[in-house]
Formats: structure tokens, sequence, C-alpha cells
């Protein structure tokens, strides 16, 4: 008898969830043939073990070692399309995921791997961004940016040298899109690379992965090598240079401007825009710096063209939202979703609920430097627009939910002790404010502080907001503003215990 | 320095005087010594600046910028505890001071026996399972701080 060929996820977290322990739990097994594949991003399920079914995919879900018999009985699975969470979802970029080994070339062939390419070799590069510009495609990295007009500033400059460069720093807490990309298709970010390349006329490209995600860096370098062998890196005779470069912990040099410091070996200190990258970018070049998101929509958009991506989504945020649910939820993973459900929903159709014991307390949206909603405040859409006029950001789409036990104080403290322990240090408010708010944070922490400290941080917050040049400056004071504002009594509490010394 | 790390640093300047392409970067070379040294040295200030034509102040700017770059030597293993949002909503805080406890080290410190190095991370991208520890280069999520003392007694 032929082994029946099971599918078990070999991305980061599918492993941290056990995967890892089951492929080796199986190895011997003869019955049983292995193949490891991306995840589909349904954390909660994992580990997740999948059989092919004339129906399709067939998924066990939460899966120890001694499930094999059921496994191979074809006992209580359940066919992968009628999984609710996955069935909500409008899957584009992330269509692919847990179905074949990321690394196969074939497999992303079949699935459509390569046509946006060939599309683009075709169109003059005016066309291309032309393309770009009807998508009405924004940066996913968190600053919203058209992505055409960055195409083009870069396209009409006349340099001997021009760079692509994928910000793969994906260091926003609660975020891994990126890294799933990476790990899982990293075909796609190589194709949209490609193509950027094409249209500006670059010859080189970077992608700058963090230091945390090692095995993001090894698939990358292993697909580069695959499709370099394959001839897919030629263009018209041109061959486009792909290099992965390592970060070293440094959370500011996800800041395209320290990036491009960072990518020339020195301090990943800011730099003063403009000039724009796409104009003085790396070593001085023209140069497109997108989020590896960003590099990761342009091949099915080029491929389906850009009035499809552009009928996805809401006035302001065409395409898909690709959000990350963590926290106190059941069910924490990836979401890929048209921008317009309100956080609500995302919430309520995705996340499952509360975790058990735990009660809704606030949720952060997009990292770190994202502000925080009470129930309250739950019925905004989830888009750029709405989120700006809110003073919010979506950032890089992640979503944190914390529960009753969250201590709103010991956050707002670990939020400016974050900010100090990662500002670079080029602009005195974000440099010297982070570390007095944290210090004024820690006198309330400690039931020493009085009603003045709460006045100077909001005046700190304002000051850091107006003078910072980059986003961690300008962003930090918000999730400890929107602590305040939304559970101010937590704050008050400590105070008022000071006088209750007294 | 001992000769030992002297004669790795110079081997790995050696290396990059090689490459053709544009100067050398501070970070890559530093990078690189960590790598084969397993730290970078103060000492290798100098050297690395003579190397690459750059400053002292320019090296030991990079040196002391970037978190992961450790002048000291760590521990046989490093256990890093992720701080990230997600990690702290799902208890991660707890996480850490099971470690903290079961080790008797604060974070940045290694223990006595030079067995572990204890440090903090900001999000390995692994929120789906978390909290997390990173135990070297294995990720291990859902943790609990009863799984804790089990973990690093198994992983001595």
């Amino acid at each position: 008898m032929n082994p029946i060929r099971l599918y078990l996820p070999n991305d980061s977290s599918s492993v941290a969830a056990g995967t890892g322990r089951l492929a080796e739990a199986w190895r011997d097994r003869r019955e049983v043939e292995l193949v490891r594949t991306s995840a589909r991003g349904a954390y909660f399920l994992e580990p997740v073990v999948e059989r092919d079914s004339p129906e399709g995919r067939v998924a066990w879900a939460n899966v120890t070692a001694e499930d094999l018999p059921r496994i191979i009985a074809g006992r209580d699975g359940m066919p992968v399309q009628d999984i609710p969470w996955l069935r909500r979802q409008t899957r584009t970029t992330f269509a692919n995921f847990g179905v074949t080994d990321p690394l196969s070339l074939e497999a992303y062939k079949a699935a459509g791997g390569f046509v946006g390419l060939r599309a683009a070799r075709e169109m003059s590069c005016g066309a291309v961004i032309e393309e770009l510009k009807v998508s009405r495609l924004r940066g996913r990295g968190g600053a919203a940016f058209p992505v055409w007009s960055k195409w083009h500033e870069a396209q009409r400059a006349d340099a001997a040298e021009k760079y692509v460069v994928a910000n793969a720093d994906e260091g926003d807490a609660g975020t891994y899109c990126d890294r799933m990309l990476m790990e899982g298709d990293p075909y796609r970010l190589i194709e949209g690379m490609l193509i950027c390349a094409r249209a500006i006329g670059a010859t080189r490209g970077y992608i700058y992965c963090r230091q945390e995600y090692p095995a993001a860096a090894r698939t990358l370098e292993q697909a580069i090598r695959l499709a370099g062998e394959a001839g897919l890196l030629e263009s018209d005779g041109t061959h486009i240079e792909l290099t992965v470069v390592r970060g070293a912990g440094s959370y500011v040099c996800g800041e395209e401007t320290a990036l491009l410091e960072s990518l020339e070996g020195r301090r990943g200190v800011v730099r003063a825009k403009p000039p724009y990258p796409a104009m003085v970018g790396l070593y001085g070049k023209p140069t497109v710096v997108s989020n590896v998101l960003t590099f990761a929509i342009i091949p099915a958009l080029l491929a389906r063209g850009g009035a499809w991506h552009a009928s996805l989504g809401t006035e302001g945020s065409r395409g898909t939202a690709v959000l990350q649910i963590g926290g106190r939820v059941k069910q924490a993973g990836l979401v890929e979703v048209p921008f317009g459900l309100t956080l609500r929903e995302v919430l309520d159709r995705f996340g499952g609920g509360m975790a058990p014991g735990a009660r809704f307390k606030a949720v952060q949206v997009g990292g770190p430097l994202g502000s925080l909603f009470p129930e309250s405040a739950l019925d905004i859409p989830v888009c750029y627009d709405a989120f700006a006029s809110a003073g919010a950001i979506l950032g890089h789409g992640g979503i944190v939910v914390y529960d009753q036990d969250t201590d709103m104080v010991d956050l707002a403290r670990h939020f400016m002790a974050f900010t100090a322990e990662q500002s670079c240090g080029k602009c005195t408010p974000c440099r010297v404010g982070s570390v007095r708010g944290r210090e004024l944070l820690e006198e309330i922490q400690s039931g020493r502080g009085t009603g003045d400290d709460i006045m100077l941080l909001g005046e700190l917050g304002e000051t850091m907001k107006a003078t910072s040049l980059c986003g961690l400056g300008q962003r930090a004071p918000f999730p400890v503003m929107t602590a305040i504002e939304h559970f101010g009594d937590e704050f008050r509490n400590r105070l008022s215990a000071l006088r209750r010394q007294d | 320095m001992d000769p030992v790390t002297a004669r790795a640093i110079e081997e790995t300047l050696a290396e990059f005087r090689k490459r053709p392409e544009k100067p050398a970067g501070i970070l890559p070379v530093l990078l690189k010594i960590e790598e084969v040294v397993g730290n970078v040295p103060r000492d290798s200030v100098t050297p690395v600046a003579r190397a690459l034509g750059v400053t002292e102040a320019q090296v030991a700017g990079v040196l002391s910028y970037y978190p992961d770059l450790r002048t000291s030597p760590p521990g046989s293993h490093l256990v890093r505890v992720c701080l990230g949002e997600a990690c702290l909503a799902n208890r991660g805080g707890r996480v850490l001071r099971a470690v903290q406890d079961q080790l008797r080290v604060e974070i940045g410190e290694t223990t006595t026996d030079g067995r572990w190095t204890l440090e903090k991370v900001y999000c390995v991208g692994n929120c789906g399972v978390s909290p997390t520890v990173v135990i070297d280069d294995v990720i291990h999520g859902r943790m609990t701080p009863e799984q804790v003392p089990g973990m690093l007694e198994r992983d001595r």
C-alpha cells in the first residue's frame, strides 16, 4: 500500500505549537509520507495535520502524536473548505497558504505564480505604474502611502543605479504576516520585487530581514537561489541581484530611512525627509522601500489588473486588510478580509470570543505605537481613513486584545520603556521625552505620583507628537494617552493611594 | 583580547577586504565577528576602524547602537523571553518571573555557572501561539510558568 500523504506546516509558529514534534514522532512510520508546508495562519488550530480527499483537503486540529491512527483511518477530520474561520475570509495574498512546500517553484507556478511578472514584462514601465495607480494600492507597512507614487518618482529619476528594498523588519509586536510570507510564500515577495525592479529600472534589490526571523531569512535565501537557477532573475538579458541582509535587533530600523542607514552598515538613525528615498535612498540613489506585504500584493495585482484590486475594500482603502488577531481571544491567527468591516465584526467573526476566564478590557491595533480602544469604541471601520480620523493607526494590522487582569498603568509604563529603549536618539523630544515619560509612569506606578504628573505626561506627549521626525516619537504617546483617556480611574486611583498614606 | 579572538577578528577582516563590492559597512563586519567569536569585544573597535578606514567613534557608535551586538560572551545557552504585547496580554510577564526565579538572574544577566543568559525580546512573530520563550534557536509557544523549570532543566 502506498503511504498516506500527510501535510504538516513547517512555519515557525506551527513548529512552536508542536508540528516539529509530530514530524519527529512520525518520521519512521512507513504508513505515512510527511510533506512540510506553509501554515494557513489558523494558529488556534495548530498543530494542524491535513490529508487529500476527493473533495479537497481534510484537516485535523490540535493534533497530538497519539492521533495518528484516527488520521490514518480518516476519522473525525474536517473538510478545510468547511472551516468557517477560513471560509469567511477573502484570501488573495494569502490564498496559497497551508497547501504546498514553500520552496516548490512548480507549486508556486501551478497556483498562478509569475503570471504577474510576465504581464509586467510585456508592459511598458509607465503602464505598470499606471496599473498600480488604478489599483489604488497603499503601502502596508504603516504609513499607507500610495505605492504608485513612489514607483513613479523612482522611475522618473535619472540615475545609473536604482534599488528596490523590501522592509522585512517587522518589529511591531503582535504582527507576523511578513514572517509568514517569507517562510511560506517566498516567491511571491521575490516576484513583487522583480516587478518593481522592472518598472523603475533597478538591478539590485535587498531584503532587510530582522534578526528575530532566522527561518524567514534562510527560506528566502534558498528561494532566491532556486529562482536564480531557474533563470527567473533575468529580464531582457539583465540580471536582478537580490540579497537578504540581516538586522541586529533595532526596532527603529523598520522606519525606512533608518533601515537604509542600517543597510549601509551604520547606526540605524532616522534621516530627515524630504528628500524621500524614492529620490535619494540607498547610497543616495533612487530607491523604492516597501513593506514585504506590499510587494507580495503586487503579483496578483498585475495578474488580475489594478481594477480588480480597486474593487475590494472601501473608498480610501482598497484591497484586503491583513490582520493578525492575538492576545486574550479564543482564536488567534491571520485574517485577510476586504477593508471596511468594523473592529467589532472582526473580533466577533474571527476572534471567537474571549479566552476562557477572560473578560474584554481593551484592544490595541497597530503594534506598540497603536491606540487602545475600549469596548465602546469597537464600531470603527477597519480602514486607513476611519483610523486616521480617530487619531489611531492600522499600522501593520496587529490586533491585541487585553483582558481584565491587564494593569493599564503597568502597560503604559511598558510602552514608554519600550520607546526609551528603542529611540534612535536623533530627536531630543523622543530620546529624552520617552525616558521622562517612563519615569513619570514609574512614579504613578509606585504610588508616589500626583495629578500634576498626569498633566505633565499629556504635555510631554503633545511635544513628542509635534516635534519628532519619525513614527516612533510621533506615535509613542498614543497608547499611553489612550490608556489614560479610557482607563483614567486606574491612574487616578494610584494617586489617591498616596493621599491616603499621607 | 586573547590571541584566538584576535586571530578570528583578523581573519574576518581579511575576508571582508577581499570582497570587491561596495565599501564594507560597519554593521556586517561586526555581525560577522559576533558570529565567529560569539561576541564583539570592545578591543575589536580599533582593528575594525583601521581595516574599514573609518573612525573608531563610528565603529563604537554602531557597536553600542544595536541590541544584538554583545561586547561580552553570553552563557552557553541563551533564554529570550518575549515581552511583545500579545505575549504580555497572555501572561508572558508571569513566564518571565518564572524564568527569573528558576535561574536567579535579572534580564541581561548570566547565571554564575555561565550556563544561562537571560534576555528579553520584543516579538519573534510567534503571537499566534503566545506567550513565547526562545531557548537558543528553538521557539517555544503557549508557555506557562509551570513549564519553565522542566524546560530549563531539560535543556541543561
